[in-house]
């Protein structure tokens, strides 16, 4: 049991800086764990003793750069829209709630979506925020390997033009006075397993 | 010889005809290697004559839906399609990061068998992964650091590894590689140095190395230690794969982002290190295929050159694909 405790705590000193932090205010005093079951003192000493190690910062850093990849890569267009300050508080609140569970990108990246329009639905105003993550929401809902042979189309309602949206971000460029444009993109997979979008209205 | 100790070991390892490593044929001189990435298939497919066979990712070519689920692995069959026309061409070798073989919780027998599966399939010369954990408990159910963790190099490490190596290699008729770790962290007391653990964890269990040249190159800068005094006390025979690889500084640590050519002192090693592993099987360069637009197409070649060259001065008697 020790030894599951020991990686329990370790991983969590990784990942948690809050919880690194409450193990350092404890250390030599409690016998804090991250989860059930005692540490020997050997194992105590061995996490007490890396606490201040750069070391252990530099395996967060790559544990960050994990975990940041794949928004990164799974969300162009939601990345290019947030500005970077705005988009590393969200990321950090997402974090916080969300511990790493998955080496793949699309389960993670569709939960961070469901984070950030979990906030718009708490007041945060960003705007073509809400079509823009819906969409790419949708496109790995579609991506995401599944056992079903037939699945079915998703759509995903626009207020603004979303190709002029599409254009833009894809550019680089930070969308601005994109006219109104009430509209449906409905996505599916085509026979070569591709998603394809099309306007139906 | 085998202390009492290990004779429990030996107990584990072949305790029924169950759990009783399957004969497996001698290693074969496979040559080169590259680590398939799907940003590099257009240079694979031009450029077969700089290698001799790929390294691939089996956790790329598949999603796991988690411990339990049903169908716990899901194949994407458009990247499986690929997968059997190059290993129409070219041998293929399994560097598998999915198992967490060090991870306390739990051990992975779904996991293994799929591994198993791709052995009926594939038929690789052997298979490997990584020593260390990168799944743990958490409050929340488990999670995954994104970093292999190291173990201990003590006796609780080799008691939890044992009998999953055993195990292992019951169920894969493959050798079965783990991979020298890279840490930025060293854990206090550890009962051996790093090379005698591996030496003992190969005795005891019948596993074979992984030597990943970059990894110890990596650890050596960091640590500043020696990596020829490792290479001196480690026992070689085991090695059955080397990786050779790049990387980059980043705050105050060399780190191990197979970002681009090999470091001369990798070159030094492997230099010094293929002539004394009599079992090996093959040297894998290992690019990350988001930094591959970054190194080019003649730059890689360069490296792959490279390892041709002392491939065949320090591997002459047998011709790659010829058993040993």
């Amino acid at each position: 049991m020790s030894q599951q405790a020991f990686q329990q705590t370790l991983t969590r000193l990784v990942i948690d800086p809050e919880f690194r932090d409450a193990f350092r205010a404890a250390a030599g005093k409690h016998n804090v764990t991250a989860g059930e079951g005692e540490l020997t003192i050997l194992e105590r000493k061995r996490l007490e003793s890396i606490l201040d190690d750069r070391g252990l910062d530099a395996t967060r850093t790559l544990h960050k750069s994990f975990r940041l990849t794949k928004l990164y890569a799974a969300l162009p267009l939601t990345r290019r829209l947030i500005p970077t300050a705005r988009l590393a508080e969200l990321v950090g609140a997402f974090w916080k709630a969300h511990p790493p569970v998955s080496h793949y990108f699309i389960d993670e990246a569709i939960a961070f979506c469901d984070f950030v329009q979990g906030r718009v639905g708490a007041g945060l105003r960003s705007k073509y925020l809400t079509e823009i993550v819906a969409y790419e929401r949708a496109n790995l809902i579609l991506r995401r390997p599944q056992n079903a042979k037939v699945r079915e189309p998703v759509q995903v309602e626009f207020q603004h033009d979303p190709m002029i949206l599409f254009e833009q971000l894809t550019s680089g460029k930070t969308p601005r006075a994109v006219a109104g444009c009430k509209c449906t993109l409905q996505g599916s997979i085509d026979e070569a397993g591709e998603v394809k979008w099309e306007l139906l209205s | 010889m085998v202390s009492a100790g290990e004779d429990t070991y030996l107990a584990m390892i072949m305790p029924s005809e169950s759990l009783s490593p399957i004969a497996l044929p001698a290693i074969p001189k496979l040559g080169v290697g590259l680590l398939f990435q799907d940003e590099l298939q257009s240079f694979i497919e031009r450029h077969r004559s700089h290698f001799d066979f790929l390294e691939v990712i089996p956790d790329l070519f598949w999603t796991d839906t988690g411990p339990g689920q049903t169908p716990r692995y899901l194949e994407n069959s458009s990247t499986t399609r690929a997968l059997r026309h190059l290993h129409q061409e070219s041998p293929i070798v399994l560097h598998s990061i999915g198992l967490s073989i060090g991870s306390a919780h739990r051990f992975d027998r779904e996991h293994v068998a799929q591994i198993a599966r791709w052995h009926d399939w594939l038929k690789f010369p052997w298979h490997s992964d990584h020593l260390a954990f990168m799944l743990a408990q958490h409050v929340v159910g488990e999670v995954n650091a994104g970093v292999t963790m190291p173990l201990p190099c003590d006796q609780e490490s080799l008691d939890l590894l044992v009998p999953r190596i055993a195990e292992i290699r019951s169920r894969v008729a493959a050798p079965f590689l783990l991979e020298n770790n890279v840490y930025f962290f060293k854990y206090a007391d550890q009962k051996f140095e790093e090379a005698d653990f591996l030496n003992r964890l190969c005795e005891l269990s019948g596993c074979r190395l992984l030597l990943d040249l970059h990894n110890l190159h990596t650890n050596c800068r960091n640590h500043h230690t020696d990596p020829y005094k490792f290479l001196e006390k480690l026992n070689l025979d085991h090695v059955v794969e080397i990786h050779v690889a790049g990387g980059l500084e980043h705050e105050g640590f060399y780190q191990d982002a197979h970002s681009g050519p090999s470091p001369e002192a990798v070159w030094k090693l492997l230099d010094w290190v293929l002539p004394q592993c009599a079992n090996v099987g093959g040297v894998v360069f290992e690019l990350l295929g988001s930094w591959f637009v970054d190194v080019g197409e003649e730059r890689l070649r360069a490296q792959l050159s490279r390892m041709k060259e002392l491939w065949a001065r320090h591997q002459p008697a047998l011709r790659p694909g010829v058993a040993a």
